[in-house]
């Protein structure tokens, strides 16, 4: 940065501060549309959001069957339903389910927590300090993204064996954590730059350390921004197969959902009712952390995305 | 409370070359005093008053707070409380909350807090409010929340960082004075940064100019009026501007149009010591009138006229050395002459004039 | 910004007071703050990055493999060499054996740039949509969204049932309509990339969809009045005032939507398996040479690796570099 532009920016950053969300359409817009295009609209959404759902919907209707009835040739809506799928499941006929589901739990939970927490300090840094090795971090975070990760495998199985974290929670933590934080800081930061910073100022005057500022003002002014953060770190670790198996310890108590599953759908090629019982199940934690944060993630996202 | 003092304070901006946005400030704030830092946008003014509360790096020189050296303390540790131009109420929290977050880090206790930002509220007119959140409020409300934020600490000195230009014009003038009231009631130091001169001169018990990072002058009111130091302090304070030109001199004054005004015989002498052969002089629009009949005069051909009401400004151009020369003309309301006039203008009384060097700016005699 | 905002500004350097501890400390005292803030995860994202990245590349000039990767379990020690650019040379050639390189990685781009131009096209018609003021928006909202929400894993057994040959219901509605026989849509043909693609254009929409729909509301109201009274069309109005203004979002979200496609393993992995040579991508086949078969052959695994992080890596860079020559920004 040069100094002029230091001085223009010290005077230009005393404009008014754009806080909230941004400024929604004005319903003017919607009263002008003729009858046909708001059909169209509506008709074009309706059509969009059954390719979106359909998919899952036929998951949920077919676990209500059974097996045999998930296999025909011309299949129906509803065919014998049963809960049966689900009792089967969730009983550990297939493997003790809920053992694996609070694995998974506990593995995407703390991925979130950490996750989020070492992303929001990192984003924080890079959004108000001017420290040396800034621009490249997030460079590099940019550059860690290229990598094909699944092939780092065998590094990682030695790396996380050196460190004897292979075959625990915190090792397979960890390295969720790192797949999450480039693009969870990219976001933070995106939504940090969003709060002014006489707000900082403010708290800094008012008696806060740096530390305080972010714990005490910039973290719960940025929920919404959290909010996306938590769900995509979430996903990241919700539902991963592949450094699960190789990660976990190798016996059945110590397995996730999806790796338990996994095993399950080897084995069983054709039970498909108690498949799709099993992937609902599945669905549900991370669909009701998604309902949770929805209104945020349009908010959240957008600071993240769009710059200035 | 507390006397505040810049001794010889720089702050740098690093790049190439690094800008000196303030630059050696030396000023001595009097324990209760009202100081307004006022100059054009750029001017190292607020920049000055962030060093003061911390958030700016002094890079040279040294900053003090009741005689103690504050340089190196953080912001927290500076017994200070701010008003910021956006306000930066914090969003999360209501008035009531925004007003008491200090004292809460302090681990005063809460019925101390609640007490305290009773008292301010009351004050600020905010009683009815204390439950809202910054979002449910009007610019004014908000902007008295934020003062009462720094009121609630009784700190020993306020910062104001231009507090009032997110206002609306009523509402400006009306927080001006209220401001100023409050200040007067409370009798803190209080350091305020404006760009606008008007609010600089009703409101601070000293004035101090700043330009490009320096100070101009520092001085009450009617000392920065009556006896700008420099050329950029008279143009600058003042509304409408000094008229300020660059005029031959002679054996008796300076030399305009068709008029010669006669300069004081000590300006003449420095002007002489320093061997210039023009001046800069500076008239303000109501040292000049309207010439009578017969009377010697500038010609002003007038441009546009703002009437007032009780008086109105003229707007002109008069030809001087071949050169078109805006000047500003303060007339009875009544009397103003036509657009596309032209008028014979006098000065009213030459001892109303000033006048500086063209090479330093500084003022003569 | 000013270089100091909310740091520590509280140092007087130079004339005032002299550092005891000299410039390593001033600097230390200046930015401890932000490298505090900082450091956990530069540590974790170094170690757990970093070094199997480093190791990596350097297997990838080894000949390493199940066979002489040093095994703790039978006391054996490693026996790879260094073997300098061979495998490089090898998957260059584009030998069969070393997987076909050209061939994957033009599947690779099919796949990359098929998902990300529909992603976006999808994405931005949704988000124009969804920005209008009409009853039932945030419903819809939500069951756009959806597809995002579901793991990769539920969302790959459900479009397996719908494509199945024999009893799925894409097949049994081509029976329905007169189709006798229906195909087999994740076989070893190019119906299997088709299909694949698909789904990954039903994964991707809703995230450039709700990028793109923030990017939107974030175009002032002002503008498109301006532009009303200015006389412009709809036609125009999207084109001159939302195009414009969703410049930078969509800067951000190609960028990343291409370098995340290019790596997306779960999907291929979950739907079609790795031996299906019709929709092997450069990750899959990667992932493969290090799972599947006898060999476990570690060094062209990582030679992949690489070799996708070097044209990621160029493409990147030259996507900037167009990107800050049109006074853009993007990451």
């Amino acid at each position: 940065m040069t100094a002029t532009e230091a001085v223009v920016q010290t005077e230009s950053r005393r404009s008014p501060p754009r806080r909230g969300g941004p400024p929604q359409r004005s319903d003017g817009r919607a009263l002008r549309r003729s009858p046909l295009a708001s059909v169209g609209l509506h008709a074009a959404l309706i059509m969009a959001s059954f390719i979106a759902i359909f998919p899952i919907f036929w998951v949920l209707v077919t676990s209500f069957k059974p097996d045999e009835n998930a296999l025909e040739t011309t299949p129906k809506l509803i065919n014998e339903p049963t809960v049966n799928n689900y009792s089967e499941v969730l009983a550990g006929d297939f493997g003790p389910f809920l053992t694996w589901f609070g694995n998974s739990l506990l593995i995407a939970g703390l991925t979130t927590v950490i996750g989020v927490f070492i992303s929001a300090t990192t984003a924080y840094a890079v959004s108000r300090f001017r420290f040396p090795g800034r621009r490249s971090m997030m460079l590099s975070f940019l550059v860690m993204q290229m990598f094909p990760f699944v092939v780092l495998i065998v590094p990682l199985y030695n790396l996380l064996l050196t460190f004897g974290l292979q075959g625990s929670v915190i090792g397979l933590v960890l390295v969720y954590c790192t797949t999450a934080i480039p693009f969870c800081t990219y976001l933070l930061k995106g939504y940090f730059d969003t709060i002014p910073i006489d707000i900082d100022e403010a708290g800094r005057v008012d008696g806060l350390s740096p530390f305080g500022v972010f714990w005490r003002l910039i973290l719960p002014l940025a929920r919404p921004g959290i909010a996306v953060t938590a769900f995509y770190a979430f996903l990241t670790a919700w539902g991963e197969v592949g450094f699960a198996s190789a990660f976990l310890s190798g016996n059945s108590e110590g397995k996730t959902l999806a790796v338990g599953l996994q095993s399950f759908v080897s084995q069983t090629q054709v039970l498909w009712g108690h498949l799709a019982a099993a992937s609902i199940l599945i669905a549900l934690p991370a669909v009701v952390v998604f309902y949770l944060v929805q209104r945020s993630l349009v908010s959240g996202l957008a600071a993240g995305g769009v710059k200035g | 409370m507390a006397q505040v003092a810049y001794r010889k304070a720089s702050r740098i901006f690093p790049g190439s070359p690094p800008v000196r946005a303030v630059d050696q400030l030396d000023l001595d704030i009097a324990d209760g005093e009202f100081l307004v830092l006022v100059g054009p946008s750029g001017s190292g003014k607020s920049t000055a008053l962030r060093m003061l509360a911390g958030l700016e790096d002094v890079d040279e020189g040294n900053i003090e707070i009741a005689g103690q050296d504050v340089t190196n303390v953080p912001p927290k540790g500076r017994d200070i409380a701010m008003v910021f131009q956006s306000y930066a109420l914090y969003p999360h929290m209501t008035v009531a909350q925004n007003m008491g977050f200090a004292l809460k880090l302090r681990g005063v206790s809460k019925d101390q807090i609640q007490s305290k930002v009773q008292e301010a509220a009351k004050l600020l007119d905010l009683s009815e409010l204390l439950d809202r959140r910054p979002k449910a409020l009007s610019g004014g409300q908000r902007q008295r929340v934020a003062m009462g934020r720094a009121i609630v600490r009784e700190p020993s000195v306020f910062l104001m960082d231009e507090p009032l230009s997110n206002l609306d014009a009523k509402l400006r003038v009306e927080t001006r004075a209220n401001i100023a009231s409050l200040q007067r009631r409370l009798r803190t130091t209080t350091v305020y940064v404006t760009h606008d001169q008007v609010e600089a001169m009703t409101m601070g018990d000293r004035v101090a100019v700043l330009e490009s990072g320096l100070l101009k002058q520092v001085g009450t009111p009617a000392e920065l009026y009556e006896r700008p130091r420099n050329a950029f302090v008279a143009g600058f304070i003042g509304s409408p501007a000094m008229n300020l030109k660059t005029v031959p001199l002679t054996a008796d004054g300076a030399k305009l149009d068709g008029l010669t005004v006669p300069l004081p015989r000590e300006v003449l002498d420095v002007a002489a010591e320093q061997g210039l052969s023009s001046v800069i002089v500076g008239i303000r629009p109501e040292s000049l009138r309207v010439a009578s009949e017969g009377e010697n005069g500038m010609e002003l051909v007038v441009e546009l006229v703002e009437e007032l009401g009780a008086d109105a400004f003229v707007y002109g151009t008069v030809r001087i050395a071949g050169d078109s020369q805006r000047f500003t003309v303060r007339v009875e309301g009544r009397s103003s002459p036509k657009l596309a006039e032209t008028v014979k203008v006098t000065v009213r009384d030459s001892d109303d004039l000033h006048a500086f060097s063209p090479e330093t700016g500084e003022r003569l005699g | 910004m000013v270089t100091s905002t909310a740091e520590g500004t509280s140092q007087g350097r130079g004339a005032t007071a002299p550092r005891p501890w000299g410039r390593l400390g001033a600097f230390l005292h200046r930015h401890w703050y932000a490298y505090a803030m900082v450091i956990p995860v530069v540590v974790v994202v170094g170690v757990i990055v970093l070094i199997p990245l480093l190791q990596n590349i350097y297997f990838s000039f080894t000949n390493i493999n199940d066979s002489t990767i040093a095994n703790p379990v039978l006391d054996r020690p490693a026996r790879y060499e260094v073997v300098g650019l061979d495998n490089y040379g090898n998957v260059l050639s584009g030998d069969p054996s070393y997987g076909d390189f050209y061939d994957i990685l033009v599947r690779t781009l099919l796949w990359t740039f098929g998902s990300v131009v529909f992603h976006y096209l999808f994405g931005l018609v949704l988000a124009v949509m969804l920005n209008r003021t009409l009853k039932g928006r945030g419903l819809y909202r939500v069951l756009l969204i959806l597809p995002w929400a579901v793991p990769a894993f539920v969302s790959a057994f459900a479009w397996r049932y719908l494509f199945n040959a024999d009893y799925g219901l894409f097949n049994a509605g081509l029976r329905g309509i007169g189709v006798a026989d229906p195909p087999t849509w994740l076989g070893q043909s190019n119906l299997a990339m088709f299909a694949v693609i698909v789904v990954n254009i039903w994964l991707g929409v809703p995230f450039t969809m709700v990028a793109l729909l923030g990017g939107l509301q974030s175009i002032p109201n002002e503008l498109y009045e301006a532009a009303e009274i200015d006389g412009a069309t709809p036609w125009q109005r999207f084109a001159n005032v939302t195009l414009p203004g969703l410049r930078s979002v969509s800067a951000t979200v190609i960028l990343l939507g291409v370098i995340w496609t290019f790596n997306v393993f779960s999907v291929i992995f979950l739907i079609t398996g790795t031996n299906n040579p019709n929709t092997r991508i450069l990750i899959t086949y990667a992932f493969e040479r290090f799972f599947s078969g006898s060999t476990r052959d570690y060094a062209i695994a990582a030679t992949y690796g690489v070799l996708t992080l070097s044209m990621l890596l160029v493409f990147t860079t030259i996507y900037l570099r167009v990107l800050r020559r049109q006074g853009e920004e993007a990451w």
